[in-house]
């Protein structure tokens, strides 16, 4: 681990302020680090080539500079924070990078990165189709396999079945692992923050897996054996949306005297909810990735080949786990939060808004640019949201 | 297509661009789609929302007897008619954010007014008589993420049925794989099949598939046509103007009209530009003096402003890739019609990635930039970042970076939009334009110097 004392909630927030660290001390080790995009990419592949994968994220308190000589300033601020980054060499501990055709600008990054970040001695983009339809399934495990071939090709190592299983095993434990601490905040009070939750998760992001799952176990003990400091408020949230990998807005949600108990955002539940399911091959993994990930990017029907609709069975087809999240962490408040210029999410809000009416949960949506600064004029807004929960 | 008089007006005579004649009846073609539409839907026949899908979709429904119109089409309609506003307020009233896709809102507010203001009935501001309420919503993972999104939102007022075409994308070394073709064309075609088989479902008949083979045939031989008229347009000084191309594309883009009219309509512009490139008459109605290739969608709100910059001899030779079909591949040994469709419709995706990979270019869209550039013997670029569309924006700096540093091509950026007509400024951009000049000749010089023949 990182260091012989430190451990739990505490390693948690160690990895998290310096993300970097870790796999800087294993690459000075021999050990090849891949970063990738986005949830789209499977780590298990990465895993079980023997390199370390490593999600890449952007700095929401480093001013966008370069990334203006290479891309426009209308589109997803988050990505245009990870190229800026690229570009100024903050990644160049990276032996690699995967990407995903996860959305349009996503797809773009992973090909910008070959034009301007020249740390990189592999990079792919793995295509994902839109819909989640049986020929895309299958579509989308030749792409794993395109993906497959490449990195043995890079690593000059064969990617055997047994490697493969082991690889998600150790995945599908983290991933049971982290329910287990969202668990945690089922109670009332919860028996952690939402700012303690996600720095675990993004250590999670920044460690090999074996790692990760030692630093869950211990958190969880830690946290099951500790006196709580939480208390309990009147406003039980949800939040939504796509990366969020800083505590500064969960921070500014709580400081207003609500609970985030839950989420359903890509650094979140969505990272960790489905397993790869046997017999852990190629075939499962374009399952649990394309069909089993709940993301607005993926485009889903009641049923694909209906002919005639309802909106509202549609809308249940496609956000009945919010329902289920929304029952079992007892939710009464949900705020849907987007980066700008994303049009996956952007095109859900209004539908996901009717669909939590109907379920009796207020929302509120709000927009930020992926910089700290912009959450500032959204606290207001923040305050008055819950209270009206009261 | 935007700029949609049904005929030649006597003040567009005096224009600075000097239109082709042939091309009117094309532009009327899509016209007539939404009057075509209006009375199916009378009727009480089917009709179609779709996107534009890049000919997977299109042939199909049409082969189906289906009337088809592009709420992305509409958009610019609603856009140079100076209808838009009011739907992108419903839009917004609705809840959808204001980042998004200019055409989307636009439509979506479409949406909203009918359904849920106009008890289903088209509103009454709405140009071109509207667009009939669909029956089915045909989405397309083609392009950008808007083309499936926001057809999946607009399932939020009609209770139609939807679907979602699916089509490859990839970077362009992943596009490239020796056995990615076959592999593709397989996941396409079983795509088709079974959305035929939905569209069979939905309309309780069967395929005409010697319909469909007609139609494959004469959309290969649309583009053929098209594809002479682009190689036509290197000429010096340019024949054809960017507006005429604009006005146009429709029937080759999404085959708006009856296809065997718009085949000879293709042909009769084919004819025109051949004599005018004879006879070395330009697309505008002063000397050439600098030619410009446009990137991406144009102002459709403010597309005279294209005669201001065509008295200074700024003459559009040519556009961007995305609104031109490549020469279509060869079908003659395929026999599966689904194929052949699978086929031509990859082709508009990965033609260029070979070239691109060649010229070690990562993005294949910039490799368009760059050959458009060369074979159109562009001066300059217009770069027209649109503050709704990521699809037609992302890549414009780097295209910009990589046709100055290989190419010695500037570009001269004027931020604007599709639909919103607030964020483009005229007088700025005319000032800027002038200024441009400059550039476009000290780049002319730094051409000659490095060996270029332009």
């Amino acid at each position: 681990m990182v260091t012989a004392v430190t451990k739990g909630l505490s390693l948690a927030k160690e990895v998290y302020q310096d993300r970097g660290k870790r796999v800087r001390e294993l690459r000075k080790a021999g050990k090849k680090i891949i970063g990738y995009v986005c949830l789209y990419p499977p780590v298990e592949i990465i895993t079980a080539m023997g390199l370390i994968p490593f999600r890449v994220f952007g700095d929401m308190n480093e001013t966008i500079t370069a990334a203006d000589q290479v891309s426009t300033t209308v589109v997803c601020p988050f990505l245009r924070s990870i190229i800026d980054l690229g570009i100024k060499g903050k990644f160049n501990f990276l032996d690699g990078i995967v990407g995903a055709h996860t959305c349009d600008i996503g797809a773009g990054l992973i090909i910008q990165w070959r034009d301007y970040v020249k740390d990189a001695a592999f990079t792919h983009l793995i295509d994902v189709p839109h819909t989640d339809h049986a020929a895309s399934v299958d579509y989308f495990s030749g792409q794993l396999n395109s993906f497959k071939r490449h990195l043995e090709e890079f690593t000059g190592q064969k990617l055997t079945d047994d490697k493969l299983a082991k690889a998600v095993e150790q995945h599908n434990r983290q991933r049971q692992l982290v329910r287990q601490l969202y668990d945690l905040r089922k109670p009332d009070p919860p028996l952690l923050s939402s700012s303690e939750n996600l720095e675990v998760l993004v250590a999670l992001f920044s460690l090999p897996v074996d790692e990760g799952n030692e630093l869950l176990e211990n958190v969880i003990e830690e946290v099951k054996n500790c006196v709580n400091k939480q208390v309990s408020k009147k406003a039980r949230l949800l939040v939504w949306g796509p990366v969020f990998d800083n505590t500064s807005l969960y921070e500014l949600i709580e400081s207003a005297g609500a609970s985030v108990v839950v989420d359903d955002t890509c650094v979140g539940t969505r990272a960790f909810w489905a397993d790869v399911r046997p017999p852990y091959d190629l075939q499962s993994l374009a399952q649990r990735y394309l069909v089993d990930i709940k993301c607005p990017r993926t485009y889903r029907q009641s049923e694909p080949a209906e002919t005639a609709r309802s909106y509202d069975k549609d809308l249940e087809s496609r956000f009945n786990y919010i329902r289920k999240a929304v029952t079992d962490w007892k939710v009464n408040g949900a705020i849907l939060q987007s980066v700008k210029y994303c049009d996956t999410h952007g095109y859900e809000v209004p539908n996901l808004r009717h669909y939590l009416d109907t379920l009796g949960i207020p929302s509120l949506y709000i927009e930020h640019d992926y910089s700290e600064r912009s959450l500032a004029p959204i606290k207001t807004r923040v305050e008055a949201f819950v209270e009206t929960l009261g | 297509m935007s700029d949609a008089a049904a005929t030649p007006a006597k003040t567009e005579q005096k224009r600075a661009i000097n239109r082709l004649k042939s091309m009117y009846p094309l532009r009327n073609l899509v016209a007539q789609d939404y009057m075509d539409t209006l009375q199916a839907s009378n009727e009480g026949k089917p009709t179609v929302w779709a996107m534009l899908n890049y000919w997977e979709g299109d042939l199909p429904l049409k082969a189906m007897g289906l009337n088809i119109v592009y709420p992305e089409n509409y958009s610019t309609l609603l856009a140079s008619t100076g209808s838009a506003e009011p739907f992108l307020d419903a839009s917004d009233s609705d809840g959808y954010p204001t980042h998004m896709c200019g055409y989307g809102r636009s439509t979506i507010g479409y949406s909203y007014r009918m359904m849920k203001e106009m008890g289903g009935k088209i509103p009454p501001e709405a140009p071109a008589g509207g667009m009939a309420r669909p029956t089915l919503l045909l989405g397309s993972g083609i392009i950008c993420d808007a083309r499936f999104k926001w057809f999946q939102a607009l399932g939020r007022y009609f209770d139609a049925p939807e679907w979602c075409l699916e089509m490859p994308m990839m970077g362009t070394f992943e596009g490239t794989e020796p056995d990615l073709e076959g592999y593709q064309v397989k996941f396409l075609v079983k795509e088709l099949q079974d959305f035929i088989a939905f569209l069979e479902k939905l309309l309780g008949k069967k395929m005409d598939w010697a319909r469909l083979e007609e139609l494959i045939d004469l959309a290969v031989s649309i583009h053929e046509t098209t594809y002479q008229i682009s190689e036509l347009r290197k000429a010096i000084p340019g024949p054809m103007h960017s507006l005429d191309f604009w006005s146009s594309m429709p029937p080759s883009l999404f085959f708006a009209g009856d296809m065997a009219t718009a085949l000879k309509f293709y042909q009769d512009m084919l004819a025109e530009v051949k004599e005018r490139v004879a006879n070395k008459v330009a697309g505008i109605n002063t000397a050439e003096k600098y030619r410009i290739v446009f990137a991406e969608l144009p102002p459709w709100h403010s597309l005279r402003f294209f005669d201001t910059l065509a008295e200074r001899g700024w003459n559009f030779v040519f556009e961007s890739w995305g609104y031109h079909a490549p020469r279509p591949p060869d079908l003659s040994k395929v026999s599966d019609p689904l194929e052949k469709l699978a086929r031509l419709s990859r082709n508009f995706i990965f033609n260029i990635h070979p070239t691109a990979k060649a010229d070690g270019v990562a993005n294949p869209l910039v490799e368009t930039f760059l050959q458009i550039a060369r074979e159109y013997k562009a001066d300059g670029y217009f770069m027209h970042p649109l503050i709704s569309c990521r699809a037609a924006s992302a890549g414009l700096r780097t295209s910009q970076n990589f046709l100055l540093n290989r190419l010695n091509v500037p570009s001269l950026w004027v931020e604007g939009d599709i639909i919103d007509k607030r964020v483009f400024n005229p007088q700025e951009t005319l000032a800027r334009a002038e200024a441009f000049e400059q550039t476009m000749e000290h780049y002319r010089k730094v051409r000659k110097a490095n060996g270029l023949d332009w």
